[in-house]
């Protein structure tokens, strides 16, 4: 989790390290629970298995359930930002891929506080509202997405208070586990699903297929 | 030594209230406007990126030399004005459609104009049409259009396609850049220059636009 942040060279090599590890002989296939991720997945070759993928720019197709549900509301919102329940339960990001992050090689990761000790008052300010609150200076809404397997509304309030503390507007839309169950199904169908062949490499088509192999 | 005086080293180490006083100081001494910024500014920024390609400096620095170069050119652009001094080209940026991620982005202008381009800055989400509108208006030289996202670099071509359609692919030049964008994605949709950073994004427009 929280691949992304690495960029894309270290997201390859962690994915492909897992993928050269897995199980080959008792398994048929090699299921992606990723997205194209800013071209992480670019380049990675599959070995001895397929590698099956969902058609994605990044996770929040498979949250919403389809590239085309996801496209329609990204062109309709271009300024939100996206909270699921997964992530607000579960993001942590790991030690040992805190270091690689690209906002920790480019100077970008630090706290406000952090910023005003090393650059300054009106310097580090600057910094902070540019590289660090600033990143997200023209988004405006957050979506929660709801994926229907909460205990409680405990998550939706983070969301939404979140979305308060930031000034933004505030929605809450159904989730969507299809594209993950069929995934699971093996329900591959081309429109969603690259199978990419042993010996094959993933290739991002810059289209609406996103994905290729060659 | 040009690299000791005030201005260039209050560019240079990103301290925007020294270079705005240095400015005015120099002014009222009665330097030209110009040769401020032709012999400290731009020398500065060059410094500058020469030390961001060696490893010296990142993102934090470029931005805070950018903003101290800024704060003296609010001071320096109208009176540059007056004096119909020409810049070496005319660019326009944005980020694409839908993106609304500008960091790269201001980076990148900061560093064209101290580099001697003039700048238009059309924001984020910038529609193909308001790239022609602009261009035409402020008769540019060069549209620069950046993408921070795998979404959004795909409609980077159409604003190529609306140049091509208004016939305005040979006097305008277009490059591109950001996260997600590759040497191979910029010739596949038809872009004329690609840079992977603010830094070499003002030498491929100097190429581009065939300037020394």
């Amino acid at each position: 989790m929280g691949l992304h942040e690495v960029g894309c060279i270290h997201m390859r090599e962690n994915l492909q390290s897992a993928i050269d590890r897995a199980d080959t002989e008792n398994f048929d296939a090699i299921l992606m629970g990723y997205g194209l991720c800013n071209n992480g997945l670019v380049g990675l070759h599959a070995r001895f298995s397929p590698l099956i993928v969902p058609r994605a720019h990044d996770c929040i197709t498979l949250l919403l359930g389809s590239k085309e549900r996801y496209l329609e509301y990204f062109n309709n919102h271009p300024g939100v930002y996206f909270r699921s329940t997964g992530w607000l339960e579960n993001y942590t990001n790991p030690e040992n891929l805190s270091q690689l992050s690209f906002a920790q090689q480019n100077g970008m990761h630090m706290s406000k506080e952090q910023f005003i000790e090393k650059y300054g008052e009106d310097n580090g300010l600057y910094l902070w509202e540019t590289l660090g609150a600033g990143q997200l200076s023209h988004y405006d809404k957050l979506t929660f997405i709801e994926m229907g397997v909460e205990p409680d509304n405990k998550l939706e309030k983070r969301a939404e208070c979140e979305a308060n503390n930031r000034g933004w507007r505030y929605e809450k839309i159904a989730g969507d586990l299809s594209l993950i169950q069929r995934m699971l199904d093996g329900e591959w169908n081309k429109v969603h699903f690259l199978v990419v062949p042993p010996g094959k490499v993933i290739e991002s088509t810059h289209d609406e297929r996103i994905i290729a192999s060659s | 030594m040009i690299n000791n005086t005030p201005l260039y080293q209050a560019v240079l180490t990103g301290d925007a209230t020294a270079a705005r006083s240095n400015t005015e100081q120099e002014l009222a001494k009665g330097a030209d406007p110009l040769s401020l910024v032709t012999g400290q500014m731009t020398p500065a920024m060059a410094e500058v990126g020469r030390r961001f390609e060696s490893g010296e400096f990142f993102m934090p620095e470029l931005l805070l030399a950018a903003r101290a170069m800024k704060a003296s050119m609010e001071i320096l652009r109208p009176l540059l004005a007056d004096c119909n001094h020409k810049p070496i080209g005319r660019v326009v940026i944005g980020t694409a459609k839908g993106d609304l991620h500008d960091v790269g982005k201001n980076l990148v202008g900061a560093m064209m104009e101290g580099g001697g381009f003039e700048v238009t800055d059309l924001g984020v989400d910038v529609s193909p049409e308001a790239f022609i509108n602009a261009a035409q208006e402020k008769q540019a030289d060069l549209i620069s259009i950046s993408a921070l996202l795998t979404t959004t670099m795909m409609g980077m071509k159409n604003t190529i396609m609306a140049l091509e359609k208004a016939g305005l692919s040979e006097p305008v030049k277009v490059m591109v850049g950001g996260a997600p964008i590759t040497p191979q994605f910029a010739e596949k949709i038809g872009a004329d220059g690609y840079a992977s950073n603010a830094v070499e994004a003002v030498k491929v427009a100097k190429q581009l636009l065939k300037i020394a």
